[in-house]
């Protein structure tokens, strides 16, 4: 019997079993079907977003008058300036991630832990971005001598009050376009993927730390660090399409 | 830690498949730094196009879409390492979610257009009355 088994081992065919037909190992093969299935999450986030802008044509607002800011240069007017450089971050932080992973396939233990710590340092310039970026969409463009509301309107000690100063965005209300969903798009869209972000930075500092101490060394292999980089890449691709849905079209 | 299938005799060990020497490196570098640039330019381009250019609402979101396709061809297929990949695991990652996403895409956009156009006609009636 395992004589049979050793002279039919060569012809083995890929969909024969005893072999991975897609020539890829179990934990990578899923990591594909996984960021296939958070694909398909925001795809669908994405295209509610477009059927909400095809609704409302004309009344949407002009990403280029909302995202002007630049940090350290408050009060001039950059439409898209910093989104630019937050796509330009996260691109550089993939290609550091890609080479990280083949350093790995070189097995230069020294050159992935460099490549991962720049694609940790991108990763967390692109979150405290966003948090930026949220803080001046939440307050609004500052206009002198006026009280930036939460609210529009409130309700206090039984009253309707309305917020004639208020601007900004919440999930309710924002000063940018009359309608709330594009607030309420914004946060879900931009947070959701910026939760990928944090995600992904946490994943590259443990393969940082377990990469240090040795343990894929140990292992023989640096795959892991190439199903942590599919991850990351996945997050860049996210953000492309995010970049061009939400903020140039 | 073991690997569940080291215990079938003869499983390839696929984890160890993707190593390779310096040579081979420096020319899936140079590779990289390339395709980088090319994002770079791209990414650049669009910036332009969305703050100065004057092309017509419709150009330049066509314009904007083939440029995001190429960023995000250039990102799963070298970056992510899918051209390199078989033609099995090609195939099962790129149809369903190419199937999906373009019946996703024509229905919202489809039903976005429609309620837009219902909704003016229900304005219209409103005012009317």
């Amino acid at each position: 019997m395992s004589n049979q088994a050793a002279t039919l081992a060569p012809l083995r065919k890929d969909w024969d079993g005893g072999v991975s037909p897609f020539g890829v190992s179990y934990g990578k093969l899923f990591m594909w079907f996984f960021l296939v299935s958070d694909a398909l999450t925001f795809s669908s986030l994405l295209c509610a977003y477009g059927f909400m802008r095809h609704k409302f044509t004309g009344e949407w607002a002009h990403p280029n008058e909302v995202f002007h800011h630049f940090p350290f240069l408050e009060g001039k007017n950059l439409p898209l300036a910093y989104v630019g450089f937050m796509t330009f971050d996260l691109i550089m932080s993939s290609v550091t991630m890609v080479l990280a992973v083949e350093a790995g396939h070189r097995m230069a233990k020294k050159e992935v832990a460099i490549w991962l710590f720049f694609t940790i340092i991108g990763g967390l310039i692109f979150v405290g971005s966003q948090c930026w970026e949220w803080y001046h969409f939440i307050t609004g463009p500052e206009i002198e001598g006026a009280y930036q509301g939460v609210f529009r309107d409130y309700i206090m000690n039984g009253k309707h009050i309305v917020n004639p100063h208020f601007t900004g965005a919440n999930l309710i209300v924002n000063s940018y376009t009359r309608l709330p969903t594009f607030g309420d798009f914004f946060f879900c869209i931009t947070g959701f993927h910026g939760f990928h972000v944090f995600s992904g930075v946490v994943i590259n500092i443990v393969m940082f730390i377990m990469v240090v101490n040795g343990v894929m060394e140990k292992r023989g292999h640096y795959e892991m660090i190439e199903k942590a980089g599919l991850y990351w890449h996945f997050v860049d691709l996210v953000w492309v399409f995010v970049f061009t849905f939400f903020y140039l079209l | 830690m073991s690997n569940f299938f080291e215990e079938y005799e003869g499983y390839p060990n696929y984890e160890k498949m993707a190593i390779h020497d310096e040579a081979h490196g420096k020319e899936t570098r140079k590779k990289l730094w390339m395709v980088f640039w090319v994002m770079l330019i791209v990414t650049l381009i669009e910036l332009a196009i969305g703050a100065f250019a004057d092309m017509g609402e419709i150009n330049k979101e066509y314009t904007f879409i083939f440029f995001t396709l190429v960023k995000a061809f250039f990102i799963v297929w070298v970056f992510m390492h899918l051209g390199n990949e078989k033609q099995a695991l090609k195939y099962v990652i790129i149809v369903p979610y190419t199937l999906f996403i373009f019946y996703l895409a024509f229905m919202a956009i489809t039903e976005g257009t429609y309620s837009s156009v219902v909704r003016k006609i229900a304005q219209a009636v409103l005012l009317h009355q």
